[in-house]
């Protein structure tokens, strides 16, 4: 029996680039330092990876033994064509990608440039499905704010991956990135890549690391909050991709205590914290933790709404979550909400629902 | 009794998985270094996964220590192509983390050179 097709809008594949594939998008003298100088990007994570096939789904490497996620035609068969995708946000993330450089800012947003090219010419332009995120090295903020700039306002674009560093989201120093955001209607996503869970460092297991990501996403989200940045940028909204979700009615609730205390300090939020979340933040539910119904539906209570959840598989990465089975049953309105409808309500670039 | 030559010992090396069909049923035969085979169904009882497309391997035990691994179960595992859960397919394919829980399993014999899975 064929299985039924779940019209997904899914919010974090992540299609990836060899570097041979790059070398051409590349400016000089990046390119040669690439060719010829044999630069690779830093690794830091420093375990054994997870699962069968390094961060992959095995099933997910091709035939011939390219990396997951590196063929178009591959992911339309496996992912999209077989769960039936309205549509999915790329989020890269891989290396080579600026997403997770330090140092080197040349290279950095040489690279951005380059890999933007590549995702809009071999997937945002080959599969009308597919939406992308914009690569930044935001350690050179304004190469950051020129690329923004360039590519911002391919119709495909939906959001700015920023990447991950020891300034955090809040700082004034990542205004003029959240400016340019705004005028290009796009919206901020936060994708784990090496997130400092413990203080900078990493702890001593990849398993203690993967368990609290969830620590770096509510770190984000508290400190944007509290510095106002939703307050200035009123249009700009935050996706926080690959965390999980059982954290989310924890931070409001503490946050909203917080404020009744401290409000003081922040004198410039004109609502509680909880509401400014609701307004704009949106999270991916992957990887998401096996709750039964009850469960699940105890947690949107707590959430205060059913309107923050965005489905993602993050295919093709060996934790993907199945649109099938990786959330308990749940009634069709609320299904529609968490499968596309709160994506597409999310980013302003997203079509709306085509008549059927 | 249901039984059915699902393929030659020659079309299945030692250390490898190969996905069959039992009746309807998509299963896998997975064959280990020492020539024992076993038979599962082909589909990972977490999220559904094509087993098929796993790795047989050992695992570290709860022998160890913290900081002290001890790695054993060679070639008794079959790990999971998604999550990388790893089912013990000497014990009846249950879930090292979670014993509760285990694959569903066929019988399989060897027979000259048939492999015989039943039920
Ligand atoms: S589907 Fe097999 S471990 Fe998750």
């Amino acid at each position: 029996m064929a299985k039924k097709q779940i019209p997904l809008i899914d919010t974090d594949i992540h299609e990836r680039v060899q570097y041979k594939d790059i070398l051409e998008y590349l400016d000089e003298p990046f390119k040669h330092y690439m060719k010829n100088c044999h630069w690779i990007q830093e690794k830091h994570m420093p375990y054994t990876q997870p699962a069968t096939a390094g961060v992959d789904r095995a099933d997910a490497i091709l035939p011939d033994g390219r990396p997951a996620g590196s063929d178009l035609a591959f992911m339309q068969e496996q992912l999209l064509d077989d769960v039936g995708h309205e549509f999915g946000i790329l989020t890269g993330a891989l290396d080579p990608s600026p997403s997770s450089m330090h140092g080197w800012y040349e290279m950095a947003a040489a690279l951005a440039t380059a890999y933007n090219d590549w995702q809009i010419e071999h997937w945002l332009e080959k599969d009308e499905r597919l939406y992308g995120s914009v690569h930044i090295a935001a350690q050179d903020r304004e190469e950051a704010v020129k690329e923004i700039e360039r590519v911002g306002s391919h119709p495909k674009m939906v959001q700015i991956l920023l990447p991950i560093d020891d300034i955090m989201w809040g700082d004034p120093y990542y205004h003029p990135i959240f400016e340019a955001a705004e005028k290009h209607n796009l919206m901020i996503g936060m994708h784990h890549n090496e997130p400092p869970v413990y203080y900078g460092k990493w702890p001593r297991y990849f398993i203690e690391w993967h368990t609290l990501i969830s620590t770096a996403h509510m770190k984000i989200i508290a400190n944007m909050i509290y510095n106002g940045v939703f307050e200035k940028f009123p249009k700009l909204g935050l996706m926080m991709i690959e965390g999980g979700f059982t954290h989310i009615p924890h931070l409001m609730w503490k946050m909203d205590q917080q404020f009744r205390d401290l409000r003081h300090e922040v004198p410039w939020l004109t609502r509680k914290p909880s509401e400014i979340m609701k307004e704009h933040v949106r999270i991916t539910t992957q990887p998401a933790e096996e709750l039964t119904k009850k469960e699940f539906m105890s947690l949107i209570d707590q959430m205060g709404t059913d309107e923050m959840l965005c489905f993602s598989t993050d295919y093709p990465h060996w934790d993907y979550d199945s649109p099938y089975r990786a959330l308990p049953n749940m009634e069709p309105e609320l299904k529609e909400k968490i499968f596309s409808e709160n994506a597409r309500a999310f980013y302003p670039k997203l079509p709306d629902k085509r008549e059927e | 009794m249901q039984e059915q030559v699902v393929c030659k010992t020659s079309e299945l090396q030692p250390g490898e998985i190969r996905e069959a069909y039992f009746g309807k049923q998509n299963i896998v035969i997975c064959r280990t270094q020492n020539d024992n085979f076993y038979a599962f169904m082909n589909q990972c009882i977490h999220q559904g996964a094509p087993l098929g497309k796993g790795l047989l391997c050992g695992a570290t035990t709860d022998e160890s220590n913290p900081g002290d691994y001890h790695y054993c179960h060679q070639d008794e595992i079959l790990r999971c192509p998604w999550h990388g859960r790893e089912f013990d397919m000497k014990n009846e394919g249950r879930m090292l983390a979670n014993p509760n829980k285990k694959l569903a399993s066929f019988k399989v014999r060897v027979e000259n050179e048939d492999v015989i899975v039943y039920k």
